[in-house]
Order: C-alpha cells, then structure tokens, then sequence
C-alpha cells in the first residue's frame, strides 16, 4: 500500500488519499462479518419460547428441541429431594393463568439449588427440552421472578 | 397531610417545567431576553421542588405512613431506618419519582453553571432537557403516581425485597439513574447546537464533559450491579446478559464510542454528523432502557410488571427521535465537513473502526435482547437467544476492540505508516507470545483464553509502555521519576486519564477470561466430617446450626473448613436466611476470596431431621477479583480524564485545538 507511507510532503499527501471506496468497502467487510457472526451464533442458541396452552395444542411441534417455557408456579407442586449424595431433583409445575390451573407443565431440575424466589404464583422461565409432557431443566436454565411484581415479592396480605 | 405536599409540589413542578419550556420557545423566537430569564428561573424552580416531593414520600415512609400504597408496599415498621430512605428507589413509583429528582438536578446544574458562558446555546438545552422532564413528571403524576392512596389502611407494611437489602443494591440503582439521567444534559446540548445553529465547538465540548460525567456513573453502577449480582444471587457470576443488564449496557456503549469519536472532531473537525447520532443514539438508548426495565416488555429477572407505561414510553421515544432526525437533517449542509480522511492507517480511522466494533456490539446486544419482539412479529413464534449468542457473537468483538486499543494509541493523525507500526508492536506481540507459552507450560490448554491472554497482554504491554515512555522523556529532562510520572498525568489528563482506563479494561480482560473459561463447580451431599473435592480445593462438613437472626429471621448456619492443597485456609460459614413474616428464603453464599481465585460456597438444602446432613454447591471462580480490581482502575482512569483543568475550560475553541493536536504531537 503506497499510501501508508509517511510523507510530509502536502503535495503527495493529496494525490495519495484513499478513495472513498476503500472505506466503504471496509464497513461493509465489517457488516458482513457482523452479520455472518450473528447468523451463526442464532443457530444454536435460538430458542423457541412456548406456553404450557401452546405445548398442549401442538405437542409434535416442541418435542426434543431446545424450548423456554414461562409460567406460574403452583406453590403446592414444589418438591426437593436428595436423590443422592451427588443429585437433587427439584419438581414442580407451572401454569399459565392462576385463575385456570387446569393445564399444568411439569418443571424437573437436576442437581440445581431450590431458588429463593420459588414460591407459590411466583414466574418461573426456564430453559430446556420437553420430553413426553415433562419439562427437563438445562443445568443454569432455571430462572424466578418475583410474584406478580418484582418490588413485592413475597407479600401477598393474604399468605401472612 | 405532608404527603399532599409532596404531591402537590410534584403537580407545581409539572406546570413550571410546561411553562419553562414554552417561555423558553418563545423568549428564543421573538428574542425577548424577559421571556429566556423567566424561563431559566422557572428550570431552577424543578429541582427544589421535586426534591420537596421525595422528601416528604421519605418522611411518609419513615414515619409509616402506610395510607401510601407505595409505602405500604417497600417499607415495615421493623426495616432499618436507611432501608427506609433507599426504599424510595425500592420500587417503581418511587424510582421514577427519583429519576426525576436526578434529572431536576442534572439540568439545574448544566444551567447554572453554563447560562453566563455559552448564553446562546443553554437556553435551547434547558428546553429539551426539560421537554425529558415534563415526560418524566407525568408519567410520575398520572401513571405510576407515588402518592397513589390504599384503603382500608394496613397496620403494617410489606417490607422491601430481602434481595434488595444489600449495600450494592443501595448504590447500584441511584449510580445507574445519574448515568441515565446524566446522558440527558449531552443530548441536550447537541441538540441545542442544531437548533440555535451555533455548530462550532462549544457544544462538543460541553457534551463531552456531561457525557464523561453521566458514562461515569454508569459505568459505576454496570460495574456495581455485577458485584450485587455475584455476592446476592448465588449463581457464581455476575454477568449473564440479561435483558435488564443490557439495557443499561446499550447506552454505555453508544456513549464509549461517542467518546472516543468526538476525540476526530475535536482535533481534525470531521464526523460532525456521525457525533450527532451517536449523542441521539445514546439519549434513545437510555430512553428505551429505562422503558425496558419499567414496562416488563421482555421478561427478565429484574423487570417489573407489565405496566401502562409502555405505549407512552414508545410514543416519547419517537416523538424526540423524529425531531432530532430531522434537525439533523436541516443542519446536514453546515455539519459536513471539508475534511477527508487521508489514510486507512491513522488515527482518524482507527477511531473509526472503535466506533464500527462499539456499535456493532450494540447491534448484536439490541438484536438479542429484542429477538424475542423481532421473531414474533416476522414469524409469529416468540423465540429467544441465551447467553450463549453472546458470548459468541460479542467476544470476538471485543477480542477485535481490544487489540484495536492496543495498537490505536500507537498512530498518529492524518497518516501513520506501517513500518512504523510494525516496529512499535513487535516487542509487545513478542512478549505477549512468551506471555502465553508460559500460561501453556502452566497447563493452560484451551485456546480460546490463550488468544484471549495473549490479546490482553498485548494491549496492556503498549499501554504501559505509552506511560513508561512520557515519563522516560521527563526523566531525560531532569525530572525525578515520582515527579515525572505525577507531571505527566497532571498535564495531559485526558490523555492518561484514557490510558488508564485502557489498563482497567486489560486488568478486568484477564479476570472476565480466568473467570468465563475456568469456572469449576460442583454441588455434593455431605455428612458431618465428610469432604467433597473441587479442582485444588477440598472442603470438609463440620456441622450446621439454626438460630434466630434479628427482626424475623431464623438463620441456618452451616461450617465447613476448606483447604487448598491440603492446606487449611479458611472457615465458611453459608447459610440460609428465612424471612419467617413473609416466608422469604434467602441463600447467602459465603466465599474465600483471593487474588488467584474465589471459592464461593453456597448451603442449598439440609433436611432438619437430621442435622448432619447438609447439601452444598461450590464454586471456583479463577481471577475473578481481576474484575473488581480492574473496574477501580477503570473509574479512577475516568475520574483523571473528566478532572478538567477550568482554565481549560475557558480557553477559546480554536486556540484549544491548536494546542491539543500541537500537544498530541509532540507526544508521539
């Protein structure tokens, strides 16, 4: 590249600026790169987010792949149990509407510790793939939000 | 009743911000210098005025004044008294109501402090600044009001979230708000600078030092919020790219590459327009953060319900856009400049490539943080990328952005030839290489932290060596070292000031790497004088209490002793906290912390039948100190850059510019 050689000479400077088109070409390597670097990391880390409704009226759709669920906790669905000394299993299930817990998902996770904000209607999003109906957590996958509101968690008047 | 007070003052303010900004208007166009006056006193009126409104919620929830829905909702009689007064960025309501207060604060002080010196641009900020704070004010009045009353009256509050009851949780929120808020009084500028067509460089100086000032905070509070993350929620990290977490991140990015580009104006008067994008890309970003966190929009850990505030928040976000789009647009002609750049090897264009790598990681965050939106609008599923695509997509990046910091400093202005490149970076490349063969002789085997130690190394060698060399020219001049090194950081502040900020990012390369690449977990069942094993660590079980705590709480307090190559180094003590009023566990993990590595210990089941048996979780986290450590060096860089000398300040644009890129100069 003859123009990257230092000059003092005004003269010489002038004649050898780049053209424009040297930038332009540089941003759009550095676009395409961004774009190819996007494309390829969305292909293995996308996942679908799905309901428990949306599960139960496509159950083909969902089976084995990577999947998010989000829902409601039903406080009395909570179990953790030492498998043994190397393996707990937590177990509960999610709805989608307190006020219809007809349709419940069961959440399974391995060797995760109970979170603190696990609680009767509080959310859950977890991570993970559905095999015949029950949910298996990915380890790390288990995330709870605070019921209803994040500023009052655990302070429904009527648990106290 | 003093809660009324606080409303009504809150209703006063919104009047006088309604009327600051058309007395403002109108003072500017029919160049009434009565209306401009009345308009400034009218701004300074905002702050006491809001202040008053947060005073009195204070007073209402140290006095328990639970008639106050929001009271009632993040205080109890039995909270601390300082709980009670950070409660008020507890929860929504008020933590608007405190981002008003902030940015009430913010433009008061831009205003006075600039209204004699740069009289023709002020008036113009304090109308938009203050345009952000009508908006701001009525959200806080008429949707999410703080005053908002609760009947029948409870006895007792709810009591804040225990997982907001911890020091960094007191600090994180306030730091991130003067971030945010802070971003306001830049935009303002620039956007003053459109309007009144004054495009000299008044206004890019005034946007730098606000935008140092509000990239401070945020920084601290990014930085802070980590360290909550790490020592509350007891998952071993402290970054999980959150959508919360990047929405605090995208302005921070907008607003580094702003700062680094404005640098191009400064010295060579181009980019004039690009600077104006990014001021409104960042001012946008803060804007649509905080309506991310508020409206519950993408669900995270963090976000409050969903809310009404949404739409409104949306409706802003496009209204001040368009306006700014098209002011930009008019001034188009008078913003270009007559410069060129004259070589892809410069320090114009390395700038340049800063600003492509700080945007395109913005892109890549924005386009994973809104995935979930995106793909439900062209596909009709709602789908969702982990962190994962992060780290895949922003650590190449980022490995790119810190070589480009190890090299840019080495160019020069206008063009920079490549011998001169490659003489200057070889030594450094060098030793970085021999930097990595002994981590390869040490054991380290993965090559993603080889190239990323190597990259980190490389930079951090140049950067030292940028100090070593301004010093060894004083030296030669007679200085003793001490003095050299205090003079050189004293004179060229910005300079240095950057440079240090450099090596806090090298210092936490090396930790965020140790940490993401050699984390170690395990989680074990013991029994009393059991011991589970995890890389150079053992920890043996020695017994587990339960005890009451202070207010309602019932501690579980296990003990183990944990030993290092068969060394005994430490006694934790994990635990678990339960809230018995409110039935809130708390897991509180409890770590030995070095400067090689952290052994993080958390308690996560004990059946209370048999008191010798006791489940933990345990984790190694190899540099992670690196992180803090480099964190303080990056906000102390920040505070040596933004300590501007006032004479400085005063000094003519142009003669300024002379002497800096002479300076520059001169230093190279």
């Amino acid at each position: 590249m003859a123009e990257t050689t230092w000059v003092n000479n005004e003269k010489v400077l002038v004649e050898s600026r780049p053209s424009r088109l040297k930038f332009v070409i540089g941003g759009l390597f550095i676009v395409a790169a961004l774009g190819f670097l996007i494309f390829n990391a969305m292909q293995d880390t996308t996942q679908l987010y799905v309901t428990v409704q949306e599960y139960y009226a496509n159950p083909t759709k969902f089976a084995g792949k990577d999947v998010r669920i989000a829902g409601f906790v039903l406080g009395d669905s909570i179990q953790f149990t030492q498998v043994d000394a190397a393996t707990t299993r937590l177990e509960f299930a999610v709805v989608d509407d307190m006020a219809n817990p007809q349709q419940t998902m069961q959440i399974v996770a391995m060797n995760e510790p109970m979170p603190d904000l696990l609680q009767h209607e509080a959310q859950a999003l977890v991570e993970g793939h559905i095999e015949n109906g029950v949910f298996y957590a990915n380890q790390g996958g288990l995330l709870l939000k605070c019921p209803t509101r994040y500023e009052e968690a655990a302070q429904h008047p009527t648990d106290q | 009743m003093i809660a009324d007070l606080g409303y009504a003052a809150l209703m006063i303010a919104f009047g006088v911000s309604v009327y600051a900004v058309l007395a403002a208007v109108y003072g500017m166009v029919r160049h009434d210098e009565r209306w401009v006056t009345s308009a400034r006193n009218a701004t300074v009126l905002i702050f006491p005025l809001v202040l008053l409104a947060c005073i009195t919620l204070v007073v209402s929830m140290l006095r328990g004044d639970f008639s106050l829905e929001y009271v009632w909702r993040v205080t109890s009689l039995e909270m601390p008294t300082y709980l009670k007064v950070t409660a008020l960025w507890g929860g929504q309501a008020g933590s608007l109501l405190f981002w008003n207060l902030l940015l009430a604060a913010f433009t008061c002080i831009a205003m006075l402090r600039h209204w004699r010196e740069e009289h023709e641009l002020v008036p113009y900020a304090l109308a938009i600044s203050t345009v952000t704070q009508i908006f701001f004010l009525g959200i806080s009045l008429f949707v999410e009001n703080p005053f908002a009353r609760i009947s029948p009256v409870p006895v007792d509050g709810n009591g804040l979230n225990p997982l907001l009851r911890h020091p960094g949780m007191i600090i994180h929120p306030p730091m991130l708000y003067l971030g945010f808020t802070g971003f306001t009084i830049p935009f303002s500028f620039a956007m003053a600078a459109l309007l009144s067509g004054k495009l000299d460089d008044t206004w890019i100086r005034l946007t730098r030092r606000w935008t140092l000032v509000a990239w401070l905070f945020l920084s601290l509070g990014l930085i802070l919020g980590g360290r909550w993350a790490y020592d509350v929620l007891g998952w071993g990290g402290y970054w999980a790219w959150d959508p919360v977490e990047n929405a605090s991140f995208m302005p921070w990015l907008a607003g580094t590459a702003f700062l680094h580009s404005i640098m191009i104006q400064e010295k060579r008067d181009m980019f004039k327009i690009w600077n104006m994008f990014l001021v409104l890309l960042t001012y946008i970003l803060v804007i649509y953060g905080t309506f991310i966190v508020r409206s519950g929009v993408i669900s995270s850990v963090h976000s409050f319900a969903q809310s009404a505030i949404g739409p409104l928040f949306f409706g802003f976000l496009l209204l001040m856009t368009i306006f700014s789009l098209v002011w930009i647009f008019i001034r188009w002609e008078r913003l270009r400049s007559k410069n060129r750049l004259d070589s892809v090897l410069s320090r114009e264009a390395a700038f340049l490539l800063n600003n492509f790598l700080f945007l395109g990681i913005l892109f890549a965050t924005f386009w994973g943080t809104n995935y979930p939106i995106i793909s439900e609008l062209f596909t009709g599923d709602k789908a969702t990328v982990g962190p994962p695509f992060y780290q895949k997509v922003n650590g190449p990046l980022f490995a790119l952005l810190l070589l480009l910091m190890g090299v840019a400093p080495l160019t020069m202005w206008y063009r920079t030839s490549l011998k001169r490149l490659e003489i200057m970076t070889r030594w450094p490349a060098l030793a970085a290489l021999a930097f990595i063969a002994i981590l390869f002789a040490l054991g380290i085997r993965s090559w993603v932290a080889l190239l990323g130690y190597w990259i980190v190394a490389f930079a951090g060698i140049i950067t030292v060596l940028e100090f070593w060399r301004g010093v060894r020219a004083r030296v030669k001049k007679g200085e003793a070292p001490w003095t050299a090194f205090g003079r050189l950081m004293a004179r060229n502040r910005r300079r240095y000031g950057g440079y240090w900020i450099h090596l806090g990012v090298v210092v936490m390369g090396f930790g965020i790497i140790g940490s993401t690449v050699y984390q170690q977990q395990t989680q074990l069942q013991l029994r009393q004088g059991e011991t589970l094993t995890l890389g150079d660590f053992s920890m043996t079980f020695q017994g587990v209490e339960r005890f009451p705590g202070p207010d309602d709480l019932i501690i579980t307090e296990a003990t183990v002793d944990v030993y290092k190559n068969g060394t005994f180094v430490k006694t934790l003590t994990p635990r678990t906290e339960l809230y018995t009023r409110t039935n809130q566990p708390m897991t509180i993990p409890d770590k030995r912390s070095t400067f090689t590595e952290d052994y993080y210990a958390l308690l996560i089941n004990w059946e209370p039948m048999s008191s010798d048996l006791a489940t933990f979780k345990v984790y190694v986290n190899p540099l992670i100190n690196w992180v803090w450590a480099g964190g303080f060096i990056f906000i102390l860089g920040t505070l040596i850059a933004g300590w501007t000398d006032p004479l400085l300040l005063r000094e003519p644009a142009p003669a300024r510019r002379r002497r800096l890129v002479a300076g520059g100069a001169a230093t190279d």
